[in-house]
């Protein structure tokens, strides 16, 4: 079974990526954005952070939430690509065939991944140049790539299960609009220790909170089990959640 | 053996939109089968539906002996589907929409590669194939849509108004593959259309839809024939009124079947049409309704349509085509 899913996926996958090679220009777009925040917050903030809340390395303490701005921003692509291919009738095209229903959102889906994978890559790189560190080593970075592949491919579902639901380009960007709210109720500018009770407790239960924290940790402290767990399964919750949400809507598109 | 068979088929979207309401098909295998219609009559519901893409409201289809509903994987792996207006992908090429098509049917790398050649050949798309979909003209696009339905070598296919918009060589081209296709592999077609030259043309056997229903069934000479009678065609010039008198004055006359007045002129179902010309415009000169442009023709599909439901099947745009010439072929 997971043969009969995985194969056409992976067709599905390359051609999804094969798009972004032919509109290079959203995915400049996508690392344009976080790379200037990320640079902009460091020179804002990042002389006062050892003084006002005790961080010293700003640039580290930054640089997951430049990738996870970048995830949000990929993940997006997915649910954008299905209302296009709902538009013109090739989703049609792809519901007639036999490969499972599944493999035609997990396509899209694992493209998003590898996108998210690539643009953290670019990321880290420049975080490094400007002198992050990575404590957990180069085998940190890979994991963090990783994180931010199986955050990326969780987050799409959100776009993806409003693009088959709807069939709305606007609607399907919600999932882009919606990480807001959650990566700043993250400790995303601060350690949650400086936070007021109520906002501490809401970062409590973001799952951006723990996916935030786990990559922190990997870049300014090296490894911490309960801290890559905590990681691990906030992705998985949301990537239980989101799925659940696009197998749903797949289903009522057969009505 | 049957194709397809269809029994009580409803697809209801509201209480009030009853898009189809209880058809029933049976159709063999070899044969092409013409699903003619007027915009929103339910053929493309009725096609949704036996391609699995829409669950039916009640009664039962079965294709290639397998339940729409509960063998929906075994029926996908059996047909072949080009919807109306071509649902492609424009930022691939044909080469890779077809290699694609092949791996989702489940074809090897090789076997995906071999039979995307063989099918641009086909559709005469061989040198485009490594262009993007989007530089495609209307035509090319439906032949590659057709060859993206045959890429896994289905025994049975469904085509949806393949042809509507297209210019008359690319609709040839069309019709050419289809007819090549079902005589030389036997493949099953299930074709929607809204032209009477294609349903013509191509169908062994026809259904007429109008309103969610069939009105009519039968080969295409067999339809025609139910006619029993030429069509005569009187342009008046005139008012609402005057049609309703040109209609009265010839449903008095012998030998007329019936008169049906339509926008601006009267069609008149008579026995010898070509005697009954003069005797036509003569009653209507003496009621005086000023008469214009007269044609005689052989009944055509339309004409079956147009006598079921008192209105044209076919756009505006293609049922002038016909009124122009003067006589149609049987």
């Amino acid at each position: 079974m997971m043969f009969l899913i995985a194969r056409p996926s992976y067709f599905l996958m390359l051609r999804a990526l094969r798009e972004s090679l032919r509109q290079p220009a959203v995915e400049l777009t996508n690392i344009f954005i976080p790379m200037f925040f990320f640079a902009v917050t460091v020179g804002a903030i990042g002389g006062v952070a050892s003084k006002a809340f005790g961080v010293s390395n700003f640039v580290g303490f930054q640089m997951p939430v430049a990738i996870l701005q970048a995830v949000a921003g990929t993940a997006g692509t997915a649910g954008l690509g299905t209302v296009a291919d709902i538009e013109r009738g090739y989703f049609d095209k792809l519901m007639v065939t036999p490969a499972p229903r599944l493999s035609l959102v997990l396509g899209r889906l694992a493209a998003d991944s590898v996108r998210a994978m690539v643009l953290t890559v670019l990321i880290v790189v420049a975080g490094l140049a400007a002198g992050a560190g990575m404590k957990s080593g180069p085998a940190g970075a890979v994991a963090i790539v990783a994180l931010a592949g199986f955050f990326g491919l969780a987050y799409s579902g959100i776009g993806m299960a409003i693009a088959l639901r709807t069939g709305s380009a606007q609607a399907a960007q919600a999932g882009f609009l919606i990480f807001f709210p959650l990566l700043f109720l993250s400790p995303a500018l601060a350690p949650t220790e400086v936070f007021a009770n109520w906002l501490q407790f809401l970062a409590t239960l973001n799952p951006v909170t723990y996916v935030l924290q786990g990559m922190r940790d990997l870049i300014l402290n090296g490894w911490d089990w309960q801290s890559m767990a905590g990681a691990l399964g906030s992705i998985a919750g949301l990537a239980a959640f989101t799925l659940t949400l696009t197998l749903l809507a797949l289903r009522g598109r057969t009505g | 053996m049957s194709a397809i068979t269809v029994q009580q088929l409803v697809k209801h979207f509201t209480a009030e939109i009853k898009a189809v309401d209880g058809i029933d098909l049976d159709i063999p295998e070899g044969q092409i089968f013409g699903f003619l219609g007027p915009n929103g009559s339910g053929k493309t519901t009725t096609v949704r539906m036996l391609t699995t893409l829409l669950r039916p409201t009640k009664g039962s289809a079965s294709v290639a002996g397998l339940d729409v509903v509960r063998q929906a994987g075994e029926v996908r792996k059996r047909i072949g589907v080009a919807l109306q207006e071509a649902g492609l992908d424009d930022l691939q090429t044909g080469r890779e929409l077809l290699h694609l098509q092949g791996h989702l049917f489940g074809l090897g790398q090789r076997e995906a590669a071999r039979r995307a050649s063989s099918l641009l050949d086909i559709v005469d798309l061989a040198a485009d194939a490594d262009r993007m979909i989007k530089t495609y003209s209307g035509g090319m696009k439906r032949r590659l849509d057709l060859a993206a339905a045959l890429v896994h070598g289905p025994k049975i296919v469904f085509l949806d108004e393949p042809t509507t918009g297209l210019d008359p060589i690319s609709r040839a081209a069309i019709w050419r593959y289809v007819r090549e296709l079902n005589e030389r592999d036997g493949v099953t077609f299930f074709l929607t259309t809204q032209y009477m030259e294609e349903a013509d043309q191509l169908a062994h056997d026809v259904a007429i839809m109008n309103a969610g229903r069939i009105v009519a069934r039968g080969t295409p000479a067999e339809l025609k024939a139910s006619i029993g009678s030429d069509v005569v065609t009187v342009h008046i010039e005139g008012d609402s009124g005057e049609l309703a008198r040109a209609e009265q004055a010839v449903r008095r006359l012998e030998g007329v079947e019936d008169a049906k007045a339509l926008e601006d002129s009267i069609v008149v179902y008579v026995r010898e049409g070509r005697r009954a010309i003069a005797r036509i415009v003569r009653v209507l000169d003496e009621a005086g309704v000023p008469v214009g442009e007269v044609t005689l023709a052989h009944p055509s599909l339309d004409d079956v349509f147009l006598r079921k439901t008192g209105h044209h099947i076919e756009p505006p745009e293609a049922h002038t085509l016909p009124y122009a010439s003067a006589a149609r072929q049987p």
